[in-house]
């Protein structure tokens, strides 16, 4: 098991998202994230899938995908090519004031912004990696998660793979 | 090129005479009313009345099977699109070229639950190689263009065009005849040169070579193809259910249908061969069996297929080839024939040609002892019908005795629901069979129970004088479930006693169809002869042992090469 990500530009039509969601339902694969957003040309929108599974998995996935019509490019990101972020907004409980300056010294260790604070809990948002979040998230769990969300991940080559550039 | 101001219902009309249509199988509704209003009026395209939407759809997918070109099927919405879905994964599940087109309610309406409204577009996502939902009349001709370039191209399927009321109703101006495609929908066909030369370094090495072929051979049209390089090789060629055809059943190399319900040689030489040749087929488990390792252990596997998504999907290959048939098998055959002379006389021939008579001398022994009356039908039919009879089966044993006995001679002259196995395509088929080949005959191995699900549509037969006929095999049972309740659930025979049937040949005469009842294999052949000079649709009604069993077979969980009920099976 390993984790994929895997960057794809699709036709911006309606329904292309119920289509992409359907296909991995129906060939049984298990996406751990699913992110849809608009890209440098009209007209497309650019998906980012992750998903936990082997190499072959991974080849059975992309060529599902190629045979969509409305896939038009499809790229796997490998994590040493790529900058790869996960967005996480996270409501911390304090139950008291050494709880409270341990959070924000966590959160500014880990380059965390406190977005809101209230008397027992702290907002806080953290742009990263997905492994650097989850580490955070472990830390945090310490205290209290109250509420987590997270985008998903996003990510982009850093060679011209991915995108329409040539 | 610019008409004016045409209406919705106007561009798919031209559109698709444009595409080269000239039948399509439906049922109007209200939601469609300014389609049909456009087919009364322009005569090019022929409408033919179907009795229920699921035989639409199998009409529109016998007809593409039988033709080569896509098949059309028209619903209207919410009830009208429900029905068509079996005939729609029945055709996209055998890759069969079907564009469907369902009426939708207005475009203001959709999600409101509107009378009649149901989602086509997301039911049919599933069951569909694409589908679109059109909402502005301007993309109709784009939209419809590229239905049928999607459907007729690549891996064939079927596409579904959603059209509500609103778009055909309303008058636009727009260029008619687009040639615009999709950037991202590019069809693999050449076959790559460095994949060739390996197929060929293997091939040309091999003992004891195997062709594997299956429907993409009869799609690509590669059947000339295939039996040359078979003939060149010394290789034998085993089908699949949807590759019969793809060579002559009684040419000296063919072994007939491989599988669970194959023939025995069959099956033996895929556990036999050095190196297997499988072409168009995806390697379903009604093929392999369920012990993988059992599947030509000793084999160097080269798998051609179009669609590079099943390359490894559901059997490991040593060498993948993802391109069309035709241009692959030239390939091979170009490079081969510089490489390798031809070599008949080998031991591997030797061995092919008497594997090859032992199943004709079975197959051509009608009366051969312990044959069920079921198997003498089909044996006796052989000696019956001529060479360009098309064959369409319905679902179950009737099926599996065609499969296995029925000697076919050429391709698109068998025609049966392999991937999603659905009771009632048959007849529907064969009506789709018929008008696109409305010179030869056309005759539908049923079951009784699969033929009531879809006979009311007899009367689009008679109806549109449509000339096919069914051959029921009565034996009061839904038999295949019946033959596993006996064989693995000790003859508890639960729900599958089809009790009392209504009489096949008065339902034929209410219908206007011509009926006659078979009780003896030997009366078979003037009764076909009569349904035939009947000038009618008919129906012939052949009772058969009631506990008849098709053997042999692959139990569950059985591999190829452990057959059960083989018995009866020359050992060679
Ligand atoms: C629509 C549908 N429903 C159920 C089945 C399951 N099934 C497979 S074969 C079979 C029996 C078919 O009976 P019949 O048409 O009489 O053919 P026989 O096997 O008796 O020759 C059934 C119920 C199916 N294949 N398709
Ligand atoms: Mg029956």
């Amino acid at each position: 098991m390993q984790a994929h990500i895997i960057s794809l530009l699709v036709e911006d039509h309606p329904g292309v998202l119920t289509r992409m969601s359907g296909m991995f339902t129906m060939r049984g694969i298990n996406i751990t994230s699913l992110t849809v957003s608009p890209c440098e040309k009209k007209g497309l929108s650019r998906m980012t899938v992750a998903i936990d599974g082997s190499e072959s998995e991974l080849e059975k996935v992309r060529k599902q995908l190629s045979n969509l019509i409305e896939v038009v490019k499809i790229v796997d990101l490998k994590e040493d090519k790529a900058v790869i972020r996960d967005l996480c907004l996270m409501k911390v409980h304090v139950k008291d004031s050494n709880a409270r300056s341990e959070v924000m010294q966590l959160a500014e260790a880990y380059r965390a912004k406190i977005a809101n604070a209230t008397l027992d809990s702290i907002i806080v948002e953290l742009t990263e990696e997905p492994k650097t979040i989850d580490r955070f998230v472990d830390l945090m769990k310490h205290f209290g998660v109250k509420q987590l969300f997270r985008t998903g991940v996003t990510a982009i080559g850093m060679d011209t793979g991915g995108g329409l550039e040539r | 090129m610019t008409r004016g101001k045409l209406k919705g219902a106007e561009i798919v009309v031209e559109e698709l005479k444009n595409e080269g249509v000239e039948v399509a199988f439906g049922i109007p509704g209200g939601v469609l009313l300014d389609l049909y209003d456009v087919l009364y009026k322009d005569e090019a395209i022929r409408h033919i009345l179907m009795r229920h939407e699921q035989c639409a759809a199998h009409a529109a997918d016998g007809y593409a099977r039988v033709s080569g070109r896509p098949g059309v099927c028209i619903a209207t919405s919410g009830p009208g699109a429900t029905n068509l879905v079996t005939g729609l994964a029945n055709a996209n599940m055998d890759s069969s070229p079907v564009v469907a087109l369902t009426g939708q309610v207005p475009t203001a309406a959709i999600g409101s639950n509107a009378f009649q409204e149901a989602s086509t577009f997301t039911i049919t996502m599933p069951i569909t190689k694409h589908n679109f939902l059109v909402t502005r009349t301007e993309d109709l001709p784009k939209v419809i263009h590229n239905a049928f370039y999607i459907a007729n191209t690549g891996r064939k399927g079927v596409v579904l065009v959603d059209l509500p009321k609103d778009v055909l109703a309303t008058k636009v101006d727009v260029d008619l005849h687009p040639k615009e495609t999709f950037t991202g929908y590019k069809p693999k066909i050449k076959p790559n040169p460095v994949q060739i030369k390996k197929t060929v370094e293997v091939l040309a090495n091999a003992e004891r070579p195997l062709i594997l072929a299956g429907g993409g051979v009869i799609s690509a049209n590669a059947t000339e193809e295939l039996r040359h390089l078979a003939e060149f090789l010394g290789a034998p060629v085993v089908t699949t259910l949807m590759g019969k055809g793809a060579i002559p059943e009684n040419h000296p190399f063919s072994l007939g249908m491989a599988g669970m319900h194959g023939r025995i040689y069959a099956n033996r030489a895929i556990g036999e061969c050095d190196a297997l040749l499988a072409v168009g087929t995806r390697f379903s488990d009604r093929l392999t069996g369920w012990q993988l390792d059992q599947f030509a252990p000793e084999a160097t596997l080269i798998h051609v297929d179009i669609d590079a998504a099943e390359i490894n999907k559901n059997l490991q290959v040593d060498i993948p080839l993802v391109g069309d048939a035709k241009l692959a098998l030239q390939d091979i055959i170009k490079w081969l024939e510089k490489k390798k002379t031809t070599s008949p006389g080998s031991v591997w021939v030797q061995r092919i040609r008497e594997m090859h008579s032992a199943c004709e001398e079975c197959i051509g022994d009608v009366r051969r002892e312990g044959a069920s009356i079921s198997d003498m039908l089909i044996k006796e039919i052989n000696g019956i019908l001529d060479d360009d009879v098309i064959v369409t089966t319905e679902v179950g044993q009737c099926q599996m005795f065609a499969a296995h006995y029925y000697i076919t001679k050429k391709p698109r002259t068998f025609i049966s629901s392999g991937g999603l196995g659905a009771m009632g395509f048959g007849f529907p088929a064969a009506i789709g069979a018929k008008v696109a080949a409305p010179d030869r005959k056309v005759v539908d191995i049923a079951g009784d129970g699969s033929f009531l699900m879809t006979c009311h549509d007899l009367a689009t037969c008679v109806e549109n004088d449509i000339q096919v006929v069914v051959c029921i095999f009565d034996n009061r049972y839904l038999g295949m479930v019946r033959q596993w309740q006996e064989l693995f659930f000790d003859k508890k025979y639960s729900h599958t006693g089809l009790g009392i049937t209504p009489d096949f040949v008065k339902l034929a005469e209410a219908f206007g169809c011509y009926g006659e009842r078979v009780e003896k294999p030997e009366d078979l052949k003037d009764a076909l002869h009569n349904a035939f000079e009947s000038g009618k649709p008919a129906v012939i009604d052949m009772i058969v042992g009631k506990e008849d069993k098709v053997l042999p077979m692959i139990p569950p969980g059985g591999g190829i090469t452990r057959m059960i009920g083989a018995e009866r099976c020359k050992p060679i």
